[in-house]
């Protein structure tokens, strides 16, 4: 048997073409009714799925991860160091990340720190562009990310092993266990990745100073079918991080950071007749500490603990129309060393409905009605058609009002925290265009997002920074996505690339915001001849404005990075392989943020073994 | 066959636009002319700290002529000045340039600018630079969280290096030299202080410490006197007190007089010029005659019918108030020059949080 080598034709595929599994609502039965089908999913946006092929071909971070392989912008302190995106030109609280469907931003900051998601615990990473507040609450504003564990079955006993090692002692060993009968799904895996992290500055004679870092990784996720109606899953993720903060400059103090963020979710799925009924209870917790100075025993901490009871009722009314109705109950508890003890609670109440009036028309709407009283119980919504054309073309066109909540910081901050914050508003529109034909698919997205009563820290006539609700933030923009696939004899090649133009204003200066770019553009390329396979990543972002008068001498330069891998498929099962990458080929000097280079080129060496 | 060749031109080209980097480095960049070295000693330095961590604090020059150069120090030394340039002490030839969270004491030229030596053994968060004879006295909180490892940093002045760490209270701030003793203002690091430590400057022993009001954030000393200026704690410590304006004994080291201000008033700097200290509520102005030693009732200007934002520099010298606008503290700031009674005379664009004034002439 031939072991099919294209890394990048399987890896990320486009769930654009949604239309075969709309098509599935007239199936009933067991086809739509296995959870994903409709499950949280919106019909009318654009979701990038990128799967464990691609993941691992990336380095182990969710910050290089979607770097080179989504429109997203990430700004990263150094490498390794404190990392946000830039969703469609939001603020970097503006993207919900989740984890198998609970939220898992920082109830503190509002972000999570892409440097802080271990991306070998999962084995599918979806990125939906847009809003998605109505599914997936606060935050999802620029766009969500889901971390995702896919449970499989019937796959029996199999382990995989997955060792690299590169430059400035950088390491990474992740091992996954599995268990898959036919009813019953066990997947342990156990990372680690770390770090010297003492490269040097591009162009300079500086290294980087302090930045060494290492953190473990627990994924745990099972699935249990107790009988044809009624299938349990399980998940827990245990992350801990240890970062010492390069410091901007070779004489200052030196500091460190630690993360702890647990995770557990109980997941009960039901099929009755035409009902589909999902309950799903988690806890997480968020635990950070800061060390101003390494030496000392003195730090700052925050610790929040989260309870989410999520439920969800699906109702099939006719073969072509979907009812659901939902609830969600969010509890938090936070504390920390500049935040008094708080707790407070949120609760959601939703409805959806999806129909498809014919082969080629569906429409869907969604409804999510707020009840905390601290902001308004705002009502959101959405409401989206999709329009398939041909095999050729469809068109979506989506709207929806979204919002994100204030934090524990802005809040709660003792002295500076502001209580009479209401949450961010956002409204937004966009259409989009989808082209297939054979092996390649283009989605072409036009977008209108405007988010009032945005959120900032405002310097007060003393000089101290309060958060308000301040000016309105106009962005548009346009995406593209393109792929394209094909397989000659024992060739094989693909093309992925993403590109993002946007235009990201304060209403109040008409002035671009800042560390947000106009241009963003990545691309992948991947070819495959028997056992061997080769691949480019290619990253060009766009110069960034790093002040808000926006003038040219405070510009941060674009810069592209390139990454180059080649892997070798051994054994007579075809169960290990080899590789090699060489990171940043061209040797870019080049920064994300003001002042913090990243590595120049350096290599990395990598092994699988499958058993 | 020849479709096969323009197929390898195209797929050429195509790679290249991914292989090739088209950035920004190629940018015009209106690049600023620097004055020639020496060049300097007629005019205006204006510190401009930079964004925290941001490592671009720069140092801007105004000469005689009205002509402002930005960047001087990385223009004249190639090199960026660092992150969070608190301020700059002067001695014969040499200025001194205090960069906070680079933990470096910067010696340059006073008249080119040429970097003579960087100074980082025994720097931790340094603030303020004073000098006596041969020895520059540096003003340190340590770690900013540790209320119990503050210092003054004593530097030989030919060597360069630090010699000696003076111990004091948390968040030595300001310092001014008078009759052979070393006044040090505790404001606070990351707390709040409420004495100024004397110390002599002979023997380096701490010989007092004088109670004042909280956060002591400006002291002078005028006509023998030393005049120190209490902002108080700002509402936001949930502490909220009241500011003075002390007046001490140099011969004794004993409060002579204070003044105190209306509660929920909290002034800053204090200056010196022709027998009057200045100081700032807010974007006003007010005076006091050191004779008189009467709190004012209104300011003799508000900056902010000039369209000033956030006042964060200040300084008057020979009938010109000199003040520092950061605006939002991410962006360019901007430099107003008024005359004594608050007329506006200049105004100029510089760079990043400006903080402070020194005239170099």
């Amino acid at each position: 048997m031939k072991l099919l080598v294209f890394i990048f034709l399987t890896c990320v595929s486009f769930t654009n073409a949604l239309y075969s599994q709309t098509d599935s609502i007239n199936v009933l039965g067991e086809v739509f009714l296995t959870t994903t089908r409709l499950k949280d999913s919106v019909y009318t946006t654009n979701t990038i799925k990128l799967k464990d092929s691609v993941l691992r071909l990336n380095q182990a971070s969710l910050t290089n991860l979607l770097n080179f392989n989504s429109t997203i912008y990430l700004k990263e302190n150094g490498l390794g160091m404190v990392s946000s995106p830039s969703f469609r030109g939001t603020t970097a609280s503006q993207t919900a990340v989740l984890w198998n469907g609970i939220n898992i931003n920082s109830q503190t900051t509002g972000q999570t720190d892409f440097n802080t998601i271990n991306t070998r615990g999962f084995n599918t990473i979806e990125v939906t562009a847009g809003g998605g507040s109505v599914t997936n609450g606060s935050g999802a504003i620029g766009g969500s990310i889901n971390l995702i564990n896919e449970i499989t079955y019937n796959t029996g006993f199999t382990n995989d092993l997955f060792i690299n090692y590169g430059a400035y002692n950088t390491y990474g060993v992740n091992y996954q266990t599995q268990y898959a009968s036919k009813k019953t799904s066990v997947m342990l895996g156990l990372s680690r990745n770390a770090s010297d992290n003492n490269y040097p500055y591009p162009e300079t004679d500086q290294i980087n100073v302090n930045g060494q870092y290492h953190n473990n990784n627990v994924s745990f996720a099972s699935g249990f079918k107790l009988n044809s109606k009624n299938t349990i899953n399980v998940f827990a993720n245990l992350y801990k991080g240890r970062r010492n903060f390069s410091v901007p400059t070779p004489n200052a103090l030196r500091t460190k950071y630690t993360d702890f963020n647990t995770r557990s979710l109980i997941e009960w799925e039901s099929y009755i007749g035409d009902f589909n009924s999902n309950l799903k209870l988690a806890t997480t917790t968020e635990e950070y500490e800061y060390f101003a100075n390494i030496n000392s025993d003195f730090f700052t901490f925050g610790n929040v603990q989260n309870f989410i009871a999520k439920y969800k009722l699906d109702y099939l009314v006719s073969r072509k129309m979907l009812l659901s109705a939902g609830a969600t109950y969010t509890h938090n508890n936070g504390r920390g060393s500049d935040i008094q003890s708080k707790t407070r609670n949120l609760a959601a109440a939703t409805l959806s409905l999806k129909h498809e009036i014919s082969k080629s028309f569906l429409y869907e709407i969604g409804l999510r009605q707020e009840t905390n009283e601290d902001f308004g119980n705002p009502l959101l919504y959405s409401f989206g058609v999709h329009y398939k054309a041909s095999s050729f073309y469809q068109l979506k066109i989506n709207t929806s009002k979204n919002f994100r909540i204030p934090t524990y910081n802005d809040l709660y901050w003792t002295g500076l925290g502001n209580p009479n914050l209401k949450p961010e508003t956002s409204y937004q529109a966009e259409m989009s265009h989808l082209f297939s034909h054979k092996n390649a698919m283009l989605t072409v997205t036009g977008y209108y997002n405007q988010v009032t009563d945005l959120l900032r820290y405002v310097p007060g006539n003393d000089g101290v920074f309060r958060p308000e609700n301040t000016n309105e933030v106009e962005i548009y923009g346009l995406e593209g996505i393109f792929s394209y696939k094909k397989k000659i004899a024992s060739h094989s090649v693909s093309f992925n690339a993403t590109y993002a133009y946007t235009v990201s204003e304060n209403k109040e200066t008409d002035k671009q915001l800042i560390y947000v770019p106009f241009h963003k553009l990545t691309a992948a390329f991947g070819y495959g001849y028997k056992n061997l396979s080769a691949y480019y990543q290619y990253l060009n972002n766009g110069e960034v404005f790093t002040t808000t008068d926006t003038i040219s001498a405070n510009i941060l330069d674009s810069y592209m990075v390139a990454n180059l891998g080649i892997d070798y498929t051994l054994g007579r099962q075809k169960n290990y392989k080899i590789g090699v990458q060489i990171l940043n080929l061209w040797d870019e000097a080049y920064e994300s943020v003001l002042n913090r280079p990243l590595p120049g080129r350096n290599f990395n060496f990598y092994l699988n073994l499958n058993f | 066959m020849k479709k096969s060749i323009s197929k390898y031109v195209f797929l050429l080209l195509f790679v290249s636009v991914f292989t090739v980097s088209c950035t920004s480095d190629d940018r015009d960049d209106i690049v600023q002319e620097t004055p020639i070295s020496g060049a300097y000693n007629n005019g205006l330095f204006i510190l401009n700290e930079g964004g925290f961590g941001s490592s671009n604090a720069s140092i801007t020059f105004l000469d005689n002529d009205d002509q402002v150069y930005n960047s001087i120090f990385s223009g004249v030394n190639n090199r960026d000045l660092g992150d969070v340039a608190q301020s700059i002490g002067f001695n014969e030839d040499n200025a001194y340039v205090v960069v906070n969270n680079s933990s470096t004491i910067e010696i340059v030229n006073r008249n080119t600018f040429e970097s003579i030596a960087t100074t980082t053994s025994m720097i931790v968060n340094p603030r303020f630079i004073e000098f006596s004879d041969s020895k520059g006295f540096i003003t340190n909180w340590g770690d900013p969280n540790d209320v119990s490892d503050d210092y003054v940093a004593v530097l030989n002045l030919t060597t360069n290096q630090v010699e000696t760490k003076i111990p004091v209270a948390e968040g030595p701030e300001k310092l001014v030299i008078h009759n052979g003793k070393l006044y040090v203002a505790h404001q606070g690091g990351y707390g709040y202080g409420n004495s100024v430590t004397v110390i002599d400057v002979e023997t380096q022993a701490v010989v007092t410490s004088i109670e004042v009001a909280d956060v002591p954030s400006g002291i002078i000393v005028a006509n023998g006197s030393l005049y120190v200026l209490c902002s108080g704690k700002a509402p936001f410590t949930n502490d909220e007190t009241v500011a003075k304006l002390f007046k001490i004994n140099t011969a004794t080291d004993t409060v002579e007089a204070s003044l105190t201000f209306p509660s929920e008033i909290h002034p800053s700097f204090l200056e010196l010029d022709n027998n009057n200290l200045y100081y700032t509520i807010a974007g006003d102005v007010y005076v006091v005659s050191i004779i008189d030693f009467q709190l004012p009732t209104t300011p003799i200007f508000q900056t902010s019918n000039n369209g000033l934002e956030s006042l964060y520099g200040f300084k008057v010298n020979n009938g010109s108030i000199y003040i520092a606008d950061a605006k939002d503290y991410d962006s360019n700031g901007e430099v107003f020059i008024y005359d004594s009674t608050g007329i506006l005379q200049q105004q100029f664009s510089v760079e990043i949080i400006p903080n402070s004034f020194y005239i170099n002439n």
